[in-house]
């Protein structure tokens, strides 16, 4: 089982997350934003984050960019519904590109959730492709 | 409000089944959490709707929208989809009475989520006020 840390600014599906994760046996942390998240995984590393993409502070992109520059080695999946003119798709097609291994769309299914974080956790740090 | 009116039922008791089967003893403990958000970020959106703050009321909404969807609340998720993008037109004219039907709505949503919780069946048909069944 894997540590893990979840950021979103929505407290809804962060206490989603968390529980599903939780009761699927990893130990999971949690953020409501970017810079909250890189405090707590300088503190507290993990082998896995899933981030939202807009949040205030700092945003699951520019988290991304920071993960990459500084800690190349830690797997992101990153989670989205889209904003503003911007469908999810797109969102998370950008997300890809800046180191996320895997995306998922909101509104998820636990099920979905859980097989990505396990192929995450299994994988190498080759980007996983596609969303099934 | 086309696409409004094509979801007649609040929630989505299938949804919430399954939700409930997938999280098992968490299912509360969430869906608790869904709730609070239900019942108040319409009243965040109607209070940015006074202040005349556009901008605000599109966060508001997205944030309630994705929320909705999330827990199988469909028609919400639609009002508040149409209160993002007066949100982001910057006109809102229309807002006014939207957002009344969208309290309205998530004090029987979050009615017929505790009914669930509750462990009984939710009674159909169970619709808005003022609206009657076919």
């Amino acid at each position: 089982m894997a540590h893990i840390l979840v950021v979103d600014d929505d407290e809804s599906f962060r206490v989603y997350l968390v529980t599903l994760l939780t009761q699927a046996g990893h130990t999971v942390l949690e953020a409501d934003n970017g810079q909250t998240a890189l405090e707590r995984f300088a503190s507290a590393p993990v082998e896995l984050i899933i981030t939202d993409i807009f949040m205030p502070k700092m945003d699951g992109i520019d988290l991304l960019a920071a993960l990459v520059n500084n800690r190349p080695l830690v797997k992101v999946i990153a989670i989205s519904g889209g904003y503003k003119a911007m469908n999810p798709r797109l969102t998370l097609e950008m997300a890809q590109s800046f180191g996320a291994m895997d995306i998922i769309t909101k509104p998820f299914q636990a099920g979905t959730v859980l097989q990505k974080v396990t192929r995450a956790l299994q994988s190498t740090n080759d980007v996983v492709a596609g969303e099934s | 409000m086309n696409t409004i009116s094509a979801y007649r039922e609040l929630t989505d008791a299938h949804k919430l089944q399954e939700m409930r089967n997938e999280l098992e003893g968490g299912f509360l403990t969430v869906i608790r959490h869904y709730q609070a958000g239900i019942l108040h970020r319409p009243e965040r959106i109607r209070q940015a709707i006074r202040e005349n703050d556009p901008e605000q009321v599109a966060m508001e909404s997205h944030s309630l929208k994705s929320v909705c969807r999330q827990v199988g609340l469909l028609r919400m998720g639609e009002m508040a989809a149409e209160l993002e993008a007066l949100g982001n037109s910057g006109i809102l004219d229309q807002a006014e009475s939207l957002v009344e039907q969208l309290v309205a709505s998530s004090v029987t949503a979050n009615h017929e989520l505790t009914h669930f919780c509750s462990g009984a069946a939710l009674p159909r048909p169970f619709f808005d006020k003022g609206r009657q069944p076919d």
